[in-house]
């Protein structure tokens, strides 16, 4: 993959950046691919495998969940914490999300799994990318939250 | 006779406030450049978590959070309290902005904000700024008394006053 993609495949198993790999494909973070990836990290992927698995962004409960992560899921990572995206569809619908970490003895806590279940995975693919400052919850033309910025004038 | 500006007197609309870098309520390093990215930020030095006039203050800023959360703005508050304490502090308010912790003290005298009636903890005096994304001052306000704090409504027209002018496509037509 080209570094910076925000090309990410889900089969339900494993999780995958390559053009061609077999599974649902997702945009997300494209900064959790910029840098060194962490070898061996966890990553707990609240996604199915399903096309339908989707929600718009703009509902409630997605919202929300994002509010928890700003408020208390990140918080309750610390330097545990790799990083985390959430999963776009497209510009407007939420597939699930990922939080990466460097052990998985929190994921159960794991706010995004209220909306897609969790399934642990052992990733490669994923660096190390400083979480959100808050409170911002809304999305930069589509990207995938918390990634994106504006380009003012 | 010396020249030099004292520190507060940098600290005016139109300079630039130091990109300073401090770790957070989590104990991660932050720069406030970062923090803001393209955005407006909002920054508030505060005495800490015992302070009756910051709590009450810091809860109208919880309350204002749900405005920021969807209008690409920073929310950002500095005090002298370690990061665990802030953590504790800020889960106890429902926040979901960050905290700067200064506990070293390394910016405090930088930035000539130390609260002169404490002689014992040496906080920071309440104040307030708020930034351009590039850090450029928009307006500052003096909390030590707390009628001069900003009130929402004037958090709410320097964020227009700021987004205004860097949204390139702010103008309707």
């Amino acid at each position: 993959m080209s570094r910076g993609s925000s090309r990410l495949v889900w089969d339900g198993e494993r999780l995958a950046t390559a053009l061609g790999a077999p599974g649902r494909r997702f945009r997300a973070d494209p900064r959790c691919f910029i840098g060194e990836p962490i070898v061996g990290a966890w990553a707990h992927v609240c996604a199915l495998a399903e096309e339908s698995a989707r929600l718009p962004f703009d509902e409630p409960e997605v919202q929300q969940v994002r509010r928890d992560a700003l408020a208390w899921w990140i918080p309750l990572l610390g330097d545990e914490l790799v990083c985390l995206t959430t999963l776009a569809v497209d510009s407007v619908h939420y597939g699930g999300a990922i939080t990466v970490a460097r052990d998985p003895a929190f994921f159960k806590e794991d706010p995004f799994a209220r909306l897609f279940p969790g399934t642990f995975a052992r990733t490669d693919i994923f660096c190390s990318v400083t979480p959100p400052a808050g409170p911002t919850i809304e999305r930069v033309s589509g990207t995938a939250w918390p990634g994106g910025e504006w380009h003012n004038q | 006779m010396s020249t030099a500006v004292a520190p507060a007197e940098r600290l005016v609309p139109g300079r630039m406030f130091p990109d300073l870098e401090l770790p957070d309520h989590t104990g991660r390093r932050r720069r406030l450049s970062e923090i803001a990215g393209d955005d407006p930020v909002a920054l508030f030095t505060s005495r800490g978590w015992w302070c009756p006039k910051d709590q009450r203050f810091l809860r109208g800023l919880v309350a204002l959070q749900d405005e920021f959360e969807v209008a690409y703005s920073k929310l950002v508050v500095i005090s002298v309290d370690p990061p665990e304490v802030q953590a504790a502090f800020r889960s106890g308010l429902g926040a979901r902005f960050l905290f700067l912790s200064d506990a070293e003290r390394t910016w405090l005298g930088q930035l000539g904000l130390r609260e002169t009636t404490d002689t014992v903890h040496h906080p920071y005096r309440p104040a307030a700024f708020t930034l351009s994304p590039d850090l450029r001052i928009h307006r500052t306000y003096n909390g030590y008394w707390f009628w001069g704090r900003p009130t929402a409504e004037e958090l709410r027209r320097d964020m227009r006053e700021i987004s205004m002018r860097i949204r390139p496509d702010w103008a309707l037509v």
